[in-house]
């Protein structure tokens, strides 16, 4: 095995935390049983890795395995990248989309092998008829850098494709036209939509983060819930504005639902818009050219953080529709400019 | 203070002044015992009667209650045994009807009333298995409009709204029926595959989201010697369980010997006919000969 190559293997298995190590060892599969046993799991880290990139050697590896297992480390820590999503659109009338997987990875590798002399490209099917793809770009002179991979994920047979920001966007445009191309869509574009978990992205397009529905089977009645009023208060308190809480928590309940929010990191707002004041003086009012600023929200989690806006009181309810239409319009960058 | 004043004028004070404040201490609680022990005893005498009359009083009234209960619950006993029966009849009334609206579900496509709309169920079934659900919440407004669903996104809702939802509500829901139960029954066959017939397969089965292209290659007989063919399945119309397309060839490039010509033949018509899991159950029953005759 060339230097290269074990360098890059020890880099790959150095970066796996010692309490995944097995786990991830034993998804790769390139590694039996026995010679995962022969090695000293006690020693340091340094050791640990130079005795598997020993065995990784008399499997006679290949640049292909080292890549499957970075991918793996990938799905593992899937967080440590931001996500972006892209959406593609087939023509009216396009024929019925029979999909083939292996079809796909050739027509896809194919197109960047013939743009880019120098490209990896690695495949590994995930669940639901998924593929992740890692790509390693390189250029006509260059040969591929491992260590700054691209990476992209797709649902056969639906238009959405999720791609970690790669520091490389000039390679984007022949990304794009290698997977419009490979599953036979027309055209691609990139959404106004990006977080750090890639499953919330997945649920915010493919529509699958409100999940529950009222049926004759359901035991819960909806209507005897207790609006986050405490049970257990003394009968001596009164709530002076009772009704007022419980329509704050009746309309919450009706924009946001009852399920968990799916996880955005933030928000942003890019506005053109006029200044508008309520005094009819001041220095920025009455001005032709639009404003420009830039609003932005952050939060480990940003849509609980709205939903519990109006019910903790620091805001009115309902909330703007600019914040409450991130899930269903799919976006978490706007622009507004005045109509 | 008088006594303070007594004590000057006596000029010594005997022991100092905590011997002093002991004595004072002593006369008080004697005068105080003096005074209390003839008080003490009327007092309580006279709480001793006033209880022994609240007793007699209170066991009297409790006396002339449970004779009054008794009285009234002998005059009410037939009154409340006909309420309870009605209340009965009236849940057991309530239950079935519940019953019924949960087997509704049983039809394929079911519903249930909500603020805005109707959440609409299609349970899809096949081969007599019943299958997964799926929701799709209706709001009623002009245009009727889906508020939320759980159609799996491989599954052209857009296209069929598009079409139907405002113009033909019924037939929408017929359409989406018939896409979703096609999706599960089709899905249902690669699944039995998999899991019932892994050993038959050489290979993984490779499918996509909508299993309507299924490429595997397979033997007829699990051991032993026999030859595997590859077969290519493509479902074309999405509202079929069978596929549109079949492709059974021979892994090598030399023509077949006959026997097994006749085979491959045979099986590509076997999979245009049957289900997936049917055509390996067959060959599961037969081993090693092909019964010609399932080629109906």
């Amino acid at each position: 095995m060339d230097e290269t190559l074990a360098e890059f293997f020890r880099r790959t298995i150095l970066k796996i935390p010692m309490t995944e190590m097995m786990t991830i060892l034993k998804t790769w599969n390139f590694l039996s049983e026995n010679q995962l046993q022969t090695v000293n799991f006690r020693q340091r880290k340094e050791s640990i890795v130079q005795d598997l990139v020993l065995l990784c050697e008399e499997n006679r590896a290949r640049l292909n395995d080292a890549a499957h297992l970075d991918i793996i480390y990938t799905q593992f820590h899937r967080h440590q990248k931001i996500w972006d999503v892209f959406q593609m659109s087939k023509r009216p009338g396009d024929n019925i989309d029979l999909f083939d997987m292996e079809e796909f990875k050739s027509s896809f590798k194919k197109i960047l092998q013939r743009a880019l002399k120098n490209v990896t490209v690695s495949f590994r099917d995930a669940e639901e008829n998924s593929v992740w793809i890692r790509i390693a770009w390189g250029t006509q002179y260059k040969k591929p850098n491992q260590y700054k991979p691209a990476y992209v994920v797709y649902y056969s047979q639906t238009p959405y494709a999720f791609t970690s920001s790669s520091q490389l966007k000039s390679n984007l445009p022949l990304l794009g036209q290698a997977l419009t191309v490979a599953s036979k869509h027309h055209q691609i574009v990139k959404m106004d939509l990006r977080s750090r978990y890639l499953d919330s992205l997945k649920a915010i397009v493919f529509k699958q983060y409100n999940q529950s529905f009222e049926t004759h089977n359901s035991t819960t009645s909806l209507q005897e819930r207790s609006f986050g009023l405490d049970i257990n208060m003394d009968s001596r308190i009164i709530h002076e504005n009772k009704v007022e809480k419980e329509r704050v928590q009746r309309v919450t309940q009706e924009i946001f639902g009852d399920y968990p929010q799916p996880r955005l990191e933030f928000a942003q707002y890019k506005l053109e818009t006029k200044f508008k004041s309520d005094l009819n003086r001041g220095i920025l009012a009455e001005r032709e050219e639009p404003l420009r600023c830039l609003v932005k929200f952050s939060s480990p989690h940003l849509l609980e953080a709205l939903k519990s806006l109006a019910p903790a009181g620091i805001a009115d309810a309902p909330l703007s529709p600019l914040l409450t239409c991130i899930p269903n319009k799919g976006r978490n960058y706007f622009k507004i400019r005045d109509k | 203070m008088e006594l303070a004043n007594t004590l000057r004028q006596d000029g010594e004070s005997r022991g100092g002044v905590l011997a002093h404040l002991e004595r004072l201490e002593t006369q008080v609680s004697k005068s105080r015992k003096k005074l209390e022990e003839p008080q003490n005893t009327q007092a309580l005498e006279a709480r001793i009667h006033e209880l022994k009359c609240l007793r007699d009083k209170l066991r009297a009234e409790v006396k002339q209650r449970q004779a009054r209960v008794k009285a009234s619950t002998a005059n009410v006993e037939p009154d409340q045994t006909l309420e309870i029966s009605e209340q009965e009849i009236l849940e057991r009334k309530q239950e079935n009807m519940k019953a019924i609206l949960q087997a509704y579900h049983f039809t394929g496509i079911s519903g249930k009333l909500t603020s805005r709309g109707v959440c609409v169920c299609i349970s899809t079934a096949f081969e007599g298995n019943l299958l997964d659900s799926y929701f799709v919440d209706l709001v009623m407004e002009k245009p009727l409009w889906i508020h939320h669903h759980s159609v799996p996104v491989f599954i052209p809702l857009e296209e069929i709204s598009a079409k139907y939802l405002q113009t033909n509500t019924q037939h929408f829901l017929f359409v989406l029926c018939e896409y979703l139960n096609a999706y599960s029954g089709r899905k249902y066959q690669a699944d039995r595959l998999q899991s019932d017939f892994a050993a038959f397969l050489v290979g993984p089965l490779q499918r996509n989201s909508l299993c309507n292209l299924l490429s595997f290659t397979y033997k007829v007989k699990p051991e032993g010697q026999s030859f595997p063919f590859c077969a290519r399945l493509l479902y074309k119309d999405l509202t079929t369980t069978l596929p549109t397309d079949v492709t059974v060839t021979s892994q090598g490039t030399e023509a077949l010997p006959r026997m097994w010509e006749e085979q491959r033949a045979a099986h590509e018509n076997l999979f245009f006919t049957k289900p997936l899991h049917q055509v390996f159950t067959s060959f599961a029953k037969k081993g090693e000969k092909l019964d010609m005759s399932l080629v109906s």
